[in-house]
């Protein structure tokens, strides 16, 4: 990682990329995991246990991107991004609002 | 079932091998085969499509942030504007009347549509020049086209009329249940003069957010059926996965090309929606 450059050459070498795709990959992964194992005792005729792995890896699935805002706020603050930080952290209540009222439809 | 589920899975495949490239969540392929291929109400097809927009969204962006095709900073930016339009969409669902947003949402389409057609050539575009809020936010970026063979630098501009409207998209998601990436790679390709493949990725990264807020409704009304989701679900991680390297060495011109077919299929379907109810 090379820092302490202009700022222009560090915006380009940001690792925040880096970070959120580990955490993206790392998501998709167990989601994808738990969706293929749950599948497959379906087909082996776990018809009990199977739906609920399935609903585990959609659910891990769902919380991924939600933890991918929260991880950028935390960079943000980190880095004193100051005004990324608050546009992360307006997408994070707008969501959390959003889920609040959702869940009463 | 095995056959059913491998069918789904499959078209989960070619569903996130085309979300990925155009920046788009597939809906426009999953709602529809589901319903008519296989029967499956409505509900349970939206639920399913919304999230695969998740997947797809995850899936794809794992390749696009490693390559710097996503821009993280426009994204969160336009974030704003689509998880703030998404609430006030849900919020005034009962509010508005849904055919004229219909008829409205259609003809923007239709506008974008023939907008991208006539600036097609990549090349023949002006240069482009940072607003002031893009130069304070160092919204500019770069990133290797593999097409090309060399490194793309890019200015943003017009950050506050792409802000609005991703607002009107994100409200356009939360009321009519379309929009995921239809109204966004337009916004930030024509209206902020990004580099098309740029505006798909970063599109692509945005859309698993605005759709996750959906999704827990989803989920908290049970209109998420494991047996459906799982299979197309898989197949679009799968899928996106796939289709963000593809896109990666597809060239920015055939990208658009496909894409503007896709919006001005969306457009009339639209336009339709709103009319047949009058």
């Amino acid at each position: 990682m090379v820092v302490g450059i202009d700022p222009e050459d560090k915006a380009a070498v940001h690792p925040i990329e880096l970070v959120l795709a580990r955490l993206l990959r790392l998501g998709s992964m167990v989601a994808a995991a738990l969706l293929a194992v749950g599948i497959a005792l379906m087909v082996f005729g776990h018809t009990g246990f199977a739906p609920r792995l399935i609903t585990v890896g959609l659910l891990v699935l769902l919380g991924t991107p939600v933890m991918r805002v929260v991880a950028a706020a935390i960079i943000f603050v980190k880095e004193r991004d100051w005004h990324f930080a608050l546009f992360s952290l307006v997408v994070l209540c707008a969501l959390a609002v959003g889920i609040y009222f959702g869940k009463g439809m | 079932m095995v056959i059913t589920f491998i069918s789904i899975f499959a078209i989960g495949i070619v569903a996130g091998v085309v979300g990925a490239i155009l920046g788009l969540g597939g809906g426009i392929i999953i709602v529809p085969a589901l319903t008519l291929g296989f029967g499956m109400p409505m509900r349970t097809a939206v639920a399913a499509s919304t999230v695969c927009i998740i997947a797809t969204s995850t899936g794809a962006a794992v390749a696009f942030l490693r390559d710097r095709l996503t821009n993280t900073r426009v994204a969160i930016w336009l974030e704003m504007g689509t998880s703030l339009g998404a609430l006030t969409g849900a919020l005034a669902a009962a509010l508005v009347n849904q055919r004229v947003l219909f008829v409205l949402f259609g003809l923007l389409l239709a506008y974008s549509a023939y907008n991208m057609f006539r600036t097609r050539k990549e090349h023949a575009r002006p240069e482009v020049v940072p607003d002031a809020i893009s130069r304070k936010l160092r919204l500019g970026g770069s990133y290797y086209d593999k097409a090309l063979g060399r490194r793309v630098e890019y200015q943003v501009t017009r950050t506050l009329p792409g802000l609005i409207i991703m607002y009107f998209s994100g409200a356009a998601a939360g009321l009519l249940g379309i929009g995921a990436g239809i109204f966004k790679v337009p916004a930030m390709d024509q209206v902020m003069g990004m580099p098309f493949k740029a505006s798909s990725a970063t599109s692509n990264f945005m859309i698993g957010v605005t759709a996750a807020s959906g999704a827990v409704v989803y989920f908290a009304r049970g209109d998420v059926k494991p047996l459906v989701a799982g299979p197309v679900v898989l197949g679009v991680l799968l899928g996106a996965i796939l289709g963000a390297r593809l896109m990666m060495r597809m060239p920015a011109g055939r990208i658009r090309l496909f894409f503007m077919p896709i919006l001005a299929y969306t457009a009339i379907e639209m336009i339709y929606k709103g009319v047949k109810w009058w």
